[in-house]
């Protein structure tokens, strides 16, 4: 509790609200776009050196599915904030398990028992042997990820959160303690960033978010705090407390939207 | 003693004190600054362009040549014969010629192209059956019904190879022949085997076993099914001479039943067999004809035919795509990394001038 500032994004409903929404609508929609056409593009007049043509619809399939499962990959590991060996397990084994499963479907023993079904038999094999299948991948890969980086840099650099520049100092010092509270759960992928890099050796679970985007979508109750997380933080404050908490954050989202940290809330207002 | 105490009180249910459930692992946190980012920006700008540098010079050692013959030369004779589809087991015979100023060194590769032939309709890559192309009994007897309306033919035989895929078949056939300085007429020799996939010519595409001994084996093999409608000679007949190109296996048939992914391709014919004068180092400068058996009609879906002629490198046929993309990506990303540079030395906020 050494920074309690650190749970006003939470609070505030900074973090998964309509504006978020749309932007990660946005990524998803530019990402599709180029994994779909880069493939397009290099491999509609493609060839092998043995002289096959790559055009067909089996290899264009490999491909982009494998350019996909890499971004998605990359783009977890840009967003975990501690790689814990729970979180090296995972991002490895899910692509190791994606190609596993892969040549186990293209593999001449399945095809034998079921032909309709297994009719992609020898596909990866051939096709990632190709070296421009695999540039091709590379090259969809950094077009898609490097317009993320440079927004989290941009991001970072120009409106820092609270919780970054905290981080920052604490790498400055020397490392007595660790990093505090370190993450051993997987699905924390995104609230890495906010809340598990203050100093308490508590666990993370406190600045866990509410439910995410499902209740935005499913609801329309966006725009208002979420009565779950307040109950949980506010109940030994007095209900005016959440009334200031409530008008301010009003006032916030009509003025702006930005999420810097600039005004302080006074918690005792008994 | 320390279970005993733990057992009652309000400290009974506690986790334990490891280094995982208290969430106390060792970890790893990367940290997006500025000494990190932008050298990787720029790092990657530089791999990018020298990438696209190196494919380039690769690419430009490479030589096509594209024809379009849908009505190039005498074939627009056949062109209109064609458009008439009760021509269609009329043959019609045309020649398109074509010279060829730089020679192709190297090995030559011979395709057909097809243009606004749409191979990854849905419909139409269901519209066969695989396990009657392994060789399965039972299903060249009764195919399966994804091959409807080319399951069966009017006499109630069940069709092999069954489908819209193989009903359509690709079957023009070509000549190629060069017209030396001298006057004289060689035909250029093409290997017409090694096009496939191996797993496509061993493990996916089986003929059915036959009665050993029996004479005939081949139509014997196929006994009690029909031809599909478009074709002109049942799929035993595809080539009699070389009982490993003939039925299922038939390397034309393995070409085109691997469904392209757009809907302007080329297939391969042939390759350029180089064991005789004058084709050993390749195709020499000169003057070309091609002799086209003209049958497949591309009006009904207002497509094009096309010849293609190329060499190739380890990176493939002519594919100016991906180097030039290589270089605009490593230019894009020099000049976002610029960008990001010059914005973090007048504009960051690296925590020295923030106040908590």
């Amino acid at each position: 509790m050494e920074y309690p500032k650190l749970y006003e994004p939470g609070q505030l409903n900074l973090l998964f609200n309509k504006r978020e929404f749309f932007i990660c609508i946005a990524q998803g929609i530019y990402t599709s776009v180029v994994l779909f056409f880069v493939p397009y593009a290099v491999l509609s007049d493609a060839t092998q050196s043995t002289g096959e043509p790559l055009a067909d619809y089996q290899t264009f399939a490999v491909t982009t599915a494998t350019a996909l499962v890499i971004v998605v990959s990359v783009q977890i590991a840009l967003d975990t904030g501690f790689w814990t060996v729970i979180n090296h397990v995972f991002v490895w084994g899910s692509l190791g398990c994606y190609f596993t499963i892969m040549f186990a479907m293209h593999s001449q023993t399945l095809f034998i028992i079921f032909p309709n079904q297994f009719h992609f038999v020898g596909r990866s094999h051939s096709t990632l042997l190709q070296p421009v299948v695999w540039l091709t991948i590379a090259l969809a890969t950094v077009i898609c990820i490097v317009p993320v980086l440079a927004f989290r840099f941009l991001k970072l650099d120009l409106k820092p959160q609270l919780s970054d520049t905290l981080v920052r100092q604490k790498k400055r010092k020397p490392v007595g303690r660790s990093m505090g509270g370190v993450r051993g759960g997987v699905g924390s992928v995104s609230e890495g960033r906010l809340g598990a890099r203050g100093s308490s050796r508590r666990s993370g679970y406190a600045f866990a978010h509410q439910e995410g985007f499902g209740e935005l979508i499913t609801s329309g109750k966006n725009m208002r705090l979420s009565s779950l997380a307040l109950a949980t933080f506010a109940s030994r404050h007095s209900s005016s407390w959440i009334d200031t908490l409530r008008k301010k954050k009003h006032i916030s989202f009509t003025h702006s939207q930005t999420y810097t940290i600039s005004y302080s809330i006074s918690p005792n207002q008994h | 003693m320390a279970k005993e105490k733990a057992n009652s009180g309000p400290l009974a249910r506690r986790p334990d004190n490891s280094a995982f459930k208290q969430q106390r692992l060792p970890a790893w946190s990367p940290m997006l600054t500025a000494n990190t980012v932008l050298p990787f920006f720029y790092c990657m700008a530089v791999l990018c362009m020298l990438l696209g540098v190196w494919l380039l010079v690769t690419v430009q050692n490479t030589q096509e040549l594209k024809l379009d013959y849908t009505e190039a030369g005498t074939c627009n004779a056949c062109f209109a014969k064609r458009e008439n589809a009760s021509n269609a087991l009329q043959p019609c015979n045309c020649t398109v010629v074509f010279p060829i100023e730089k020679a192709f060194k190297g090995n030559v590769f011979f395709y057909y192209g097809l243009r606004n032939f749409h191979q990854n309709l849905r419909r139409y890559m269901d519209s066969r059956d695989d396990a009657q192309m392994v060789g399965r009994k039972k299903n060249l007897k009764s195919p399966s019904t994804y091959c409807e309306p080319f399951e069966k033919d009017e006499n109630g035989l069940p069709i092999a190879p069954c489908g819209a895929v193989a009903n359509s078949i690709f079957n023009d056939s070509f000549t190629l022949v060069y017209h030396g300085s001298k006057g004289s007429t060689i035909h250029v020799p093409l290997y017409r085997s090694g096009l496939t996939w191996y797993t496509d010519k061993n493990i996916k595409y089986r003929n059915p076993k036959f009665v050993v001994g029996a004479l005939q084996e081949y139509p014997n093999a196929f006994a009690g099914t029909a031809k599909p409608l478009y074709w002109h000679k049942p799929v035993y007949e595809l080539d009699p001479h070389n009982p490993d190109n003939n039925g299922f296996i038939n390397e034309d048939l393995i070409v085109w039943m691997r469904e392209a992914a757009f809907p302007n391709f080329k297939k391969l014919y042939g390759i350029l067999n180089r064991v005789s004068e004058p084709f050993t180092e390749g195709l020499p400068v000169g003057n070309y004809s091609i002799e086209i058996s003209y049958n497949f009609p591309v009006q009904y879906f207002r497509g094009r035919k096309e010849v293609v002629l190329t060499t190739v490198t380890w990176f493939g046929g002519q594919n100016h795509f991906l180097p030039i993309a290589y270089l605009v990506t490593g230019g894009l990303i020099l000049l976002l990394a610029v960008i990001l540079t010059v914005i973090w030395w007048k504009f960051g906020k690296d925590g020295k001038n923030m106040k908590e």
